[in-house]
């Protein structure tokens, strides 16, 4: 397994906690083994559209996405539910938008709530109404990761915008089976960038990074103390 | 748009002129206090801004009576430095205080496109300038693209448990900051209730300054709670 998938498995799951304790691979080819392939539309889908609105705006504090447009997921992709003001745009992303070599990849309890700021709403967000589409499309990983890929080389995807940035500060987000809703913290999104240039994954750095080369784009995280209801992260 | 311009020069020099007046350190002190003597302490000083794992392998600067020097060449385009008040904001009552001592540690865009912004400062302040002049030539500096805007993914560290930013804030907390071509708070949701960025809104340069706090000092140990 070279490095790039082990980095993968273990960020883009927020798994952090499973690379270090020693039975990381076992748990992983466990998760691989209970979501071997896509679940039936339904499971990724919330029945209760409100309850999605209303998770999709926990995603960041209320001063934030109380004006923030809301997308929920419907049965061909992604609608806009509520019209916004600020420029935010907030979502719930499902299991889809990880990595091809994820565990979690089909995992349908994945609920990714997210608030991405105006210049990742428009060139962050395209990739995962992209993704959205193919797969709702009937489509393989393989073949959404090949489709992602074709995209950027025709221009229908554009170039991440700088300051592209986001907010998963819900207590109420499921990222992996092992860690839950893991930390509330915010996400950069820039273009393919050496970890190092921000002083990422060192130790003691409080900047984490995960990346796949089908999005051209290397994410740096950073856990915050607080979720979006102003409780203190416990942990 | 020429008398727009002027009326918009002579009133922020009016500001200027008005804080310099009212601030409680009005001019520079004797340049000594705002040195350290003791150089090794400096280096320590401004490598604790990051932690060791990125610190150890930055380029490493010192003031000195002339402006800073290069005292440990860097591996990973890192540079460390200890900033002195006249990098606070002009508005900033603690600018020119002696005591401050903000050490950061800058990534390699940082390094390249915030860097100038320290060492020009650092002239002018150097060279004896009123808060004024100083105000006036860094604002020409930036009108003749003698300064440079930020480079994308410009970001610092500030995680020492030794930094001092005056009697009202102290120690502040462990964060990192990222500079942007001046945009407004909305950009990123900053200075909003509950919102963990918090904005600097640089005059005049055109500058924007996020800041994200973290819960660690560079050491390890847990930084303030609230």
């Amino acid at each position: 397994m070279n490095r790039e998938i082990v980095k993968t498995i273990a960020l883009r799951s927020f798994a952090l906690v499973i690379l270090l304790s020693t039975g990381w691979q076992v748990r992983a080819q466990e998760a691989k083994a209970t979501y071997p392939s896509m679940a039936r539309l339904d499971q990724y889908l919330m029945a209760d559209r409100n309850a999605e609105i209303v998770l999709a705006r926990s995603a960041a504090p209320e001063s934030i996405s109380r004006d923030a447009e809301v997308m929920v997921l419907g049965r061909h992709g992604y609608e806009m539910a509520v019209k916004g003001k600020n420029g935010f745009v907030c979502l719930v992303e499902r299991s889809w938008t990880a990595g091809i070599n994820d565990p979690v990849f089909w995992d349908p309890k994945i609920r990714g709530a997210i608030c991405l700021n105006p210049p990742a709403a428009r060139s962050y967000l395209p990739i995962t109404l992209k993704k959205t589409e193919l797969i709702l499309a009937g489509r393989s990983k393989a073949q959404m990761s090949e489709g992602i890929k074709e995209a950027f080389d025709r221009k229908e995807l554009p170039a991440l915008e700088s300051g592209s940035m986001s907010y998963m500060m819900s207590k109420q987000a499921q990222l992996a089976d092992s860690v839950g809703h893991w930390h509330p913290h915010l996400m950069f999104f820039a273009p393919q960038t050496d970890a190092v240039t921000w002083g990422a994954d060192l130790p003691g750095s409080p900047i984490l990074t995960f990346g796949y080369s089908q999005d051209r784009m290397t994410v740096f995280l950073i856990p915050v103390g607080k979720w979006s209801d102003g409780t203190a992260d416990g942990n | 748009m020429g008398s727009l311009a002027l009326l918009v020069l002579l009133i922020s020099a009016r500001q200027t002129q008005a804080q310099e007046a009212n601030a409680k350190y009005p001019s520079m002190a004797p340049l000594d206090q705002y040195l350290m003597s003791d150089r090794n302490a400096e280096i320590a000083l401004a490598r604790s801004a990051a932690p060791e794992s990125i610190s150890r392998d930055a380029e490493i600067l010192v003031l000195g009576p002339h402006g800073y020097e290069t005292t440990a060449k860097g591996r990973n385009g890192f540079v460390c430095v200890v900033e002195r008040s006249w990098m606070a904001p002009f508005d900033d009552p603690e600018f020119l205080n002696p005591d401050q001592r903000l050490p950061l540690c800058l990534n390699p865009p940082a390094a390249r496109s915030h860097l100038p912004l320290t060492f020009k400062m650092t002239e002018l302040a150097l060279a004896g300038l009123s808060k004024t002049q100083m105000f006036d030539s860094i604002k020409a500096a930036f009108d003749k693209k003698e300064l440079p805007i930020p480079e994308p993914g410009s970001i610092c560290y500030m995680m020492s448990k030794q930094q001092y930013f005056g009697r009202k804030y102290g120690n502040a907390d462990p964060h990192l900051m990222f500079w942007v071509p001046k945009t407004d708070d909305m950009f990123w949701g900053a200075g909003l209730p509950g919102s963990p960025v918090y904005v600097h809104q640089y005059s005049p340069e055109p500058i924007t300054e996020f800041i994200v706090s973290v819960s660690k000092w560079s050491d390890g140990t847990a930084g303030p709670t609230d």
